[in-house]
Order: C-alpha cells, then structure tokens, then sequence
C-alpha cells in the first residue's frame, strides 16, 4: 500500500504539472487532453476469470492524459484504480509515445500499451458493450493485454486499408505459472505479428478482418512434479494480476468486425456486429510430449491447444437505448497431476445500455453460464448494473 | 508557364475532406486534385467513425481540409494516428482546419458539459455564411500554393475566377431571401446558425433541449407552447437529423417541417457549393 500511496503522489504531481497547460484555451490537438472514467456497478455474483466481485463495486475507473509531445512524438499516460479487499491500487494501463512524423506510412509505439492483436484488444474496455470481456479475453489475454514493450507498424499507402505490425513485449502477465520458483523467463517473452485489412461496403457498411498471431516464449508449462493440483490458474481470481489464465507457446486469433448505419449516419442507429476465434496451441511440457503415450493412458485426449471465440451483436436503435447480444466459450485443459482435464465455459449475454448523453451509460446486463468442470460453474446467472461515465476531454472513437 | 501547370494538374495531389462542402470548395480551387470527402450530407459529422476506408484515404492524403473547432474531435485524431501520414499532422503543414481562418460565432470563455457538447471554439458550421466561407477560400488558396507551389499561379487563377462567381451571387442571394427576414424559426441544433445570422432569421428555439442530446418528450411540450405563439415560420432539420421530434411538433403546431440540405449532395439540387445556397433559400422561401 505504501508503494501505491507514493504512486499516487507521483500521479497528483503529474496531475498538477499537465493542469497548468489544460487552462489553455486551445485544447484540442496540441495541448494535453485530460479525461477520467468512472465505472460503478452492483452485480450479484461472479464471473470466472472476471475483475469485477461480487455486490457493489468500482469497475475500471482511469485517469488517462495524452497529447503530442512535438512535432514528432505522441505520448499517452492512463492509470487504472481499483479497489480490491478494501486496498486501493494503482496501476499504469498505459505510458506510451508513438511516433507521428515517420516516412512512408510507419510508425512506433514504445513504453505500456496495449497490444495490437485481435479486434477488442486495443479498445479500452469502458467502450465495450458488456460490462466485463468475452470469456477468451479473459482466459487467454488476461481481460486485455497490455505490457511493456515495442511496435512497429505500417500502413499500405491503398484504398483498401492494410496494415500490418509487429510487437515485442516483456511477457510477465502471459507467464505459465511457476510452480516451484525456479523457472528461468526469457526477458522478451512475447512477440506477436498482425495484420488488418478493412473498407466500406457500400454507403452503409464498413468493416476490418483481421489476423494475428503471438508468441509467446513462457508460455509453455514446466513438467509436472506430482505436485496435486498444480495448475495454471494457480494464482488465481482475484488478484488484479491482468495475468492470462490459460497460457500456451503458439496462440493465433482470427477477427471481423462489421458495422452499419443508414447512409453512413451513426447518429441514430447503428449496428455492429463482431466476433474472434482463439487457439493458444502448444501449451504442455516438452518432457511430458515425449513420453505422452504413458499419459494417453490416463485419458488424457493428447489434445495440445486451447480454443475460444465469441459473436457479437450490438444495436444501437436511438441515441439514448442500444442493446446487446453475445455468445462466447472457452475450452480449455487444466493439469492435473500427471494429466489434463478439459473444461469448457459457455457464455450466453444480453446487455441493454440507456446513454443520456455521448458521455453517460447505464447498463443492465444478464448473463447465462454453463460450465464443465469449469471452477464448479453449472448453470449460473449473473445480474450486473452498472455505470461508465467519462468526464473532460472527448475520447475519439476507434471502429 | 503552360505545360508546367498541365504537368501538375496530371499529378494532381490528394485532398482529404473531412465534410463535403470543404470538398465542394476544394473542388472550385483545385479541380485536377483527387478530392476525398470523409462524410456526406446526410451523416452526422460529429459521429463519425475512424473506419479503416478513412484510414487508407487520409495515409495518401497530401492535404486535410477540415472545419475544425472541434467538430472531427471524436474521430479526426484517431484517423491521424491511424493512418501514420506525417503530411497531415498539423495546420503548420498539410492540414488545414476552416475555423482558424475566421472568427467562428459563439465562442465561449469557459464550457462545461452540463451545457451539453458544445465547444469553446465557436459553432463549426459555418460553410452557411459566404463571406466567412469566402475568407476561407483565400485561406486555403495559400494552403494549396504552400503544399504545391507549383502549381501556385492556378490555385490563384481558380481562386479569382471562384470569388467572382461568388461576389456576384452574395447579393444576388441576400436580394432573394429579403422575404425571409425578421421570420422566427425553431431548429435542431445550432446546424445553421451562419445562414440565419447572414438572412436575419431568428432560431428562436432548439428541438435538442441541449446540444448533442436529442430531444425530449418534455422537452417538446415547452417547444409546443412557444410553437403556439403563432409567430414560427418553419421548424427545420439537417439532412442528417432526424424528422421524428420536428415532425411531432409540426403536426400539433400546425406548421412546416423543413429539411435543409447540410451540405452538398443533401438533396438533388445541391451538386455544388452554388446550389447548396440556392436550394437552401428556395426551400425557406417556399415555407412561407
């Protein structure tokens, strides 16, 4: 606690410094740009792998400051409050620059940030639909997965838009878990490569398909030591770690997003319709691969990857009401002395958001779970309330 | 002098336009550039979306032509990033932003979002004044000879011949809609502000209760009430807006609902920035 309260000053400082410039009359693209989100919900139970807890609650509520440094660098800082067990913590989502004046369609991105792969990934999460991330965020991304690290990333100079980058990160919260201490990680532990291509279709559609693919060096489990019950999710709930639960060495997402409107107008109605299929492959010990005829035996399906995907609808049918439909499942394997025992989640959605202005949400979401083998969930429901708020500088909307 | 200006306009540069009238004028002042406009009349330029075609159009963009005054504040700057295009970063290069080159109308000393979204730069719509939007032409005139000045002596060339049209048609305009003054008007957001401040129309009062938030069923009653004071011309919307709160005040007040063309392309009439104002007079005369 003593390490946040001396953050916090650090971020008061910080607040005081960029303050000075914010009575600027001109805010807009040139001097800083000051928001806050406050996110606040009462739901009734929980959700696996989920931040959120159950009763009242504070969700992701961040502070987030960002404008261009010069003529040539970008910078952006979002720190994250979160109450857990009566403690306040502060954690830095984002501390980025970016480059804005590189030739030839290129860029850079070094510092915090959050990773480029997959569709949602890069999209704060107070702008999502749902109050909490597909079950395969969750299990394979830690909700949404950001660390420290650099990018690379181009854009084809088309009128189809293409783009295509690259990124190296520490890793730490894609870790297998270390049973006993000892593990050696390798200090870049992350590289993902993606590419996305997008365009209109016709005067009331757009939309982007995309591509990646991480890997991740830690990513595979160290061989069983007949420890019961060692497994992935060790560390496990609550702990605000943002840590994947379910970690593999190969993990490849595919993702589409379509959007409508009449004549192009989001004012009104709009449609989106989204989804992404994950498969975190390679996830079991190389020793145990070797002799996996022997673990065969054990029932084990021999099968070497993890997958989950989820389908989205959201309508938006008058400025004030949108309302949401998404299904989503995991499978996953979780070891289990010298075996692995599959598990499944399914998750059924809908979510019904009232927005009284571009700023305020209230939204009521009900979620269906049934589960296999999946922390004892059967057949749960989840009620979840909940407000998301932003105050000061606009955010701009990404597709 | 001939064959270097032909050579150019072959290689024309790429326009970006962030709404169709800024298109329009682009177009009168470099016809041989390729001219992109991000919206159309019948969207909403507040929100829209940074989707990945306007993405891909602004990488090639040698030059952005925007209203500014924090209109394209939801998307413009993401489109920046995005497109990674060094060219269009800031006004001091190849972005260009209407709002900078006049005094907008009002601005405010301080803003809060209690008042709705409003913006401390002024209203950002305003294509509907033609001397502004004259000011704004010479502006951008210097922007095109700055980006390419080979191309100079043309840009001014078009400018001159542009401003002619224009200055003979501001009179010949103000002499049509001379009827149309002193008329009091109920609106839906302040879309058209430069038009009834150039006419001398009043917009007594907004279908939105505040800017950016749509209107209300109580909100409507109050208007219905003033509506009934018998001295309202018209209610009118944009292109973009919807009909549905003007035309449930223009069926109980007993008067007409007027859609104006936002922009060019709003209606068929409105092929350029001419017959925007033609078609935007015709349609307010004819109300009366």
């Amino acid at each position: 606690m003593t390490i946040s309260t001396i953050r916090l000053t650090g971020v008061a400082a910080a607040c005081a410094f960029f303050s000075i410039n914010a009575y600027a009359e001109d805010s807009s693209l040139t001097n800083p740009a000051i928001s806050a989100v406050l996110d606040g919900y009462y739901q009734n139970t929980e959700r696996p792998m989920s931040e959120r807890v159950e009763g009242f609650g504070l969700g992701h509520t961040e502070v987030a400051m960002s404008a261009n440094i010069d003529d040539m660098f970008y910078g952006k800082l979002t720190a994250v409050i979160e109450v857990h067990d009566g403690e306040t913590e502060l954690g830095l989502e984002e501390a980025f620059i970016q480059t804005m004046a590189m030739p030839y369609g290129l860029s850079m991105r070094a510092g915090r940030f959050l990773s480029d792969i997959g569709y949602l990934n890069n999209q704060h999460v107070h702008t999502d639909a749902f109050s909490d991330r597909p079950a395969a965020y969750r299990a394979f991304l830690g909700s949404h997965y950001f660390d420290d690290g650099l990018r690379v990333s181009y854009v084809a100079p088309t009128d189809l838009y293409w783009t295509m980058g690259a990124e190296a990160f520490k890793g730490d919260s894609m870790q297998a878990a270390d049973e006993h201490g000892e593990r050696d990680y390798k200090t870049i532990g992350v590289y993902t490569a993606f590419t996305k291509i997008g365009g209109d279709a016709g005067i009331n559609g757009s939309w982007q398909a995309g591509l990646s693919y991480l890997r991740n060096e830690n990513g595979r489990m160290t061989a069983e030591e007949h420890d019961d019950h060692a497994a992935v999710q060790e560390d496990h709930d609550h702990d605000h770690s943002h840590s994947a639960q379910y970690t593999g060495e190969n993990t490849y997402v595919a993702d589409f997003v379509y959007k409508w409107a009449p004549n192009g107008n989001y004012k009104y109605q709009h449609l989106t319709l989204s989804g992404e299929y994950f498969r975190v492959a390679d996830f079991k010990p190389l020793e145990e691969e070797h002799d996996d005829h022997g673990s065969d035996a054990h029932g084990d399906s021999g099968k070497d990857y993890q997958d989950g995907w989820y389908l989205s609808s959201v309508y938006q049918f008058s400025p004030k009401w949108s309302a949401g439909v998404r299904y989503g499942q995991v499978d996953t394997q979780l070891m289990h002395d010298d075996h692995f025992d599959p598990q499944k989640l399914k998750e059924t959605e809908v979510s019904l958001a009232w927005h009284h202005s571009h700023f305020s949400t209230v939204r009521l979401q009900y979620t269906n779970q049934q589960g296999t083998n999946f922390d004892g969930i059967e057949d749960d429901n989840v009620i979840t309330l909940q407000y998301v708020m932003t105050l000061g500088a606009h955010g701009a909307h990404q597709f | 002098m001939a064959l270097g200006a032909a050579n150019s306009a072959v290689a024309g540069i790429n326009i970006f336009a962030c709404e169709p009238e800024y298109a329009a004028l682009a177009k009168e002042l470099a016809p041989d550039a390729r001219i992109y406009s991000a919206t159309t009349a019948m969207q909403d330029p507040h929100q829209v979306q940074a989707r990945p075609s306007l993405i891909a159009k602004m990488r090639q963009a040698d030059l952005a032509v925007c209203a500014g005054a924090d209109l394209e504040i939801g998307w413009l700057p993401m489109l920046q990033m995005k497109s990674a295009n060094a060219k269009v970063r800031s006004t001091d290069q190849g972005l260009f932003f209407a709002a900078e080159q006049i005094d907008t109308l009002d601005q405010m000393a301080s803003v809060d979002r209690s008042m709705g979204d409003v913006h401390a730069k002024g209203n950002p719509h305003l294509h509907f004044d033609p001397r502004r939007l004259l000011g704004v032409a010479e502006a951008l005139t210097q922007k095109l000879a700055q980006i390419d000045p080979g191309s100079a002596a043309e840009y001014q060339g078009n400018l001159t011949r542009f401003s002619q049209r224009w200055n003979d048609a501001i009179p010949r305009w103000e002499e049509k809609a001379k009827p149309l003054q002193g008329n009091k008007v109920i609106a839906y957001h302040s879309s058209f502000k430069y038009l009834y401040n150039w006419l001398g129309i009043e917009q007594v009062a907004d279908l939105e209760p505040k800017p950016g938030i749509p209107p209300s069923s109580s909100h409507l009653a109050t208007l219905l009430t003033r509506a009934k004071q018998g001295d309202i011309m018209a209610i009118i919307i944009a292109s973009y807006q919807s009909e549905r709160g003007a035309d449930w005040l223009g069926e109980r007040a007993d008067l007409p609902v007027i859609m104006l063309p936002m922009s060019v392309g709003g209606n068929d009439d409105s092929i350029d920035l001419f017959g925007l104002y033609d078609s935007v007079i015709d349609l307010l005369l004819a109300a009366q």
